[in-house]
């Protein structure tokens, strides 16, 4: 319809309508439907108190975490930490964002469970993100450091140090500097600063991040990512936030 | 067929095409949580709360988008919200392209840092842009088939 027959129908209505009134005769004003808009309204609303929602369940899901007061022993590029029954391989890159997300969501449940001797957890400390720093090597750099803070006798204070002082992608990431500093500063023993910098345990972490990426009970679709979670050799499913604690049911 | 039928046609396939791509990209979005927001923080614009905030609340956004311009309701108003949504993802990669971020918008899931070599920002504002032409035909002529608002407007 165009504009101007458009306006030839107002101007007819119109007219009409004069000719009503001086008639005497009252149309009623038709109502402007706001159904829609109201229903858009409380669509929209009904979404945002979802996502809103989702995001308070998933940040109080974790609690607050306790202190680790675990132990940790290592062999190779794998940690193992706690000495529970319930063993939790967890293959880890500290560059990795969504490492770090899963971090924030379940320390404090696994902390919780390390602590009081439910399960212990074998670390696999990898670099599969060496490419994404500038320049190169970030990941085997931070896993060095973890290895070496085991000997030191403060690894689960800096594995959590790792994760909350995580670098962005792209970016240079912590120097060997900042790395040594936050291990003198949990109170590293021996000579900590010479295994950072001298990367004593390069080559395992090299090592097992080769074995990671080719094992095939570890790979979603053909690919091998970070985190990665197994029990007794099968792949733990992240998207289950009760993982955890089934796992500890299951024994 | 005549001409306004075959426009209605033609708006109908806009609005239901438009309704698919919110569907789609926020239902990938609200099954991967903790990706979607690895997406949002890798366009560095946002506070950590309000990365938070937008990568939880997104999706359910999108999915609603989706679901009223699938049900045909609000038709005009909602193709406006859309076009704005899409405005701002195009200002989003736009910023990132200008910084010389190397990100994946994460448009359908995904997202994040990628190497220098492998941002696809050309396409990515391409397809935002086809998307907002969809957008712009449903707000110009709302006029559209199979929705509530033509069930409910006395002129179907």
């Amino acid at each position: 319809m165009g504009g101007a027959s458009r306006n030839d129908k107002k101007r007819r209505q119109e007219a009409a309508n004069q000719r009503l009134a001086a008639a005497g005769i009252q149309v009623p004003a038709k109502a402007a439907n706001r159904t829609p808009l109201i229903v858009v309204g409380v669509v929209l609303l009904v979404a945002i108190v979802i996502g809103g929602a989702v995001l308070y369940f998933r940040t109080t899901a974790n609690g607050t975490a306790a202190a680790p007061t675990y132990t940790a022993t290592v062999s190779g590029a794998v940690v193992t930490a706690g000495t529970g029954k319930v063993v939790v391989d967890t293959y880890e890159d500290f560059l990795c964002p969504i490492c770090n997300q899963f971090e924030k969501r379940y320390s404090a449940q696994t902390v919780d469970a390390l602590n009081s001797g439910k399960i212990s957890v074998r670390y696999h400390t990898i670099a599969i993100l060496d490419p994404s720093s500038t320049p190169a090597g970030y990941s085997t750099r931070a896993a060095n450091a973890a290895i070496c803070s085991v000997s030191a006798g403060v690894y689960p204070a800096y594995r959590e140090k790792l994760f909350a002082e995580q670098p962005a992608e792209g970016s240079a990431g912590l120097s060997n500097e900042q790395l040594v500093a936050f291990g003198t500063a949990l109170g590293a023993k021996g000579d900590f600063a010479g295994c950072v910098n001298g990367g004593t345990g390069t080559k395992a972490v090299a090592a097992e991040t080769k074995k990671a990426i080719a094992d095939p009970a570890l790979q979603t679709n053909g690919n091998f990512g970070t985190p990665t979670l197994a029990i007794k050799g099968t792949k733990v499913d992240l998207n289950d936030s009760n993982w955890l604690k089934n796992a500890i049911a299951a024994g | 067929m005549n001409r306004a039928r075959a426009l209605d046609v033609v708006g109908t396939l806009a609005r239901v095409g438009l309704a698919a791509v919110w569907l789609v990209s926020g239902a990938l979005k609200a099954v991967d949580p903790d990706q979607t927001f690895v997406a949002v923080r890798a366009y560095d614009v946002l506070p950590e709360t309000g990365v938070e905030l937008v990568a939880a609340v997104l999706p359910f956004l999108e999915l609603a988008l989706g679901l009223l311009l699938l049900v045909g309701v609000g038709t005009r108003i909602v193709a406006v919200l859309s076009a704005v949504l899409l405005m701002v993802f195009v200002a989003g990669v736009s910023q990132a392209w200008a910084r010389g971020l190397s990100i994946d918008c994460g448009c359908f899931g995904g997202g994040g840092a990628v190497d220098p070599g492998n941002t696809a920002y050309v396409q990515e504002i391409l397809r935002d842009t086809g998307f907002l032409v969809l957008a712009a035909w449903v707000i110009v002529r709302p006029r559209t088939l199979l929705s509530f608002d033509s069930h409910h407007s006395g002129r179907t």
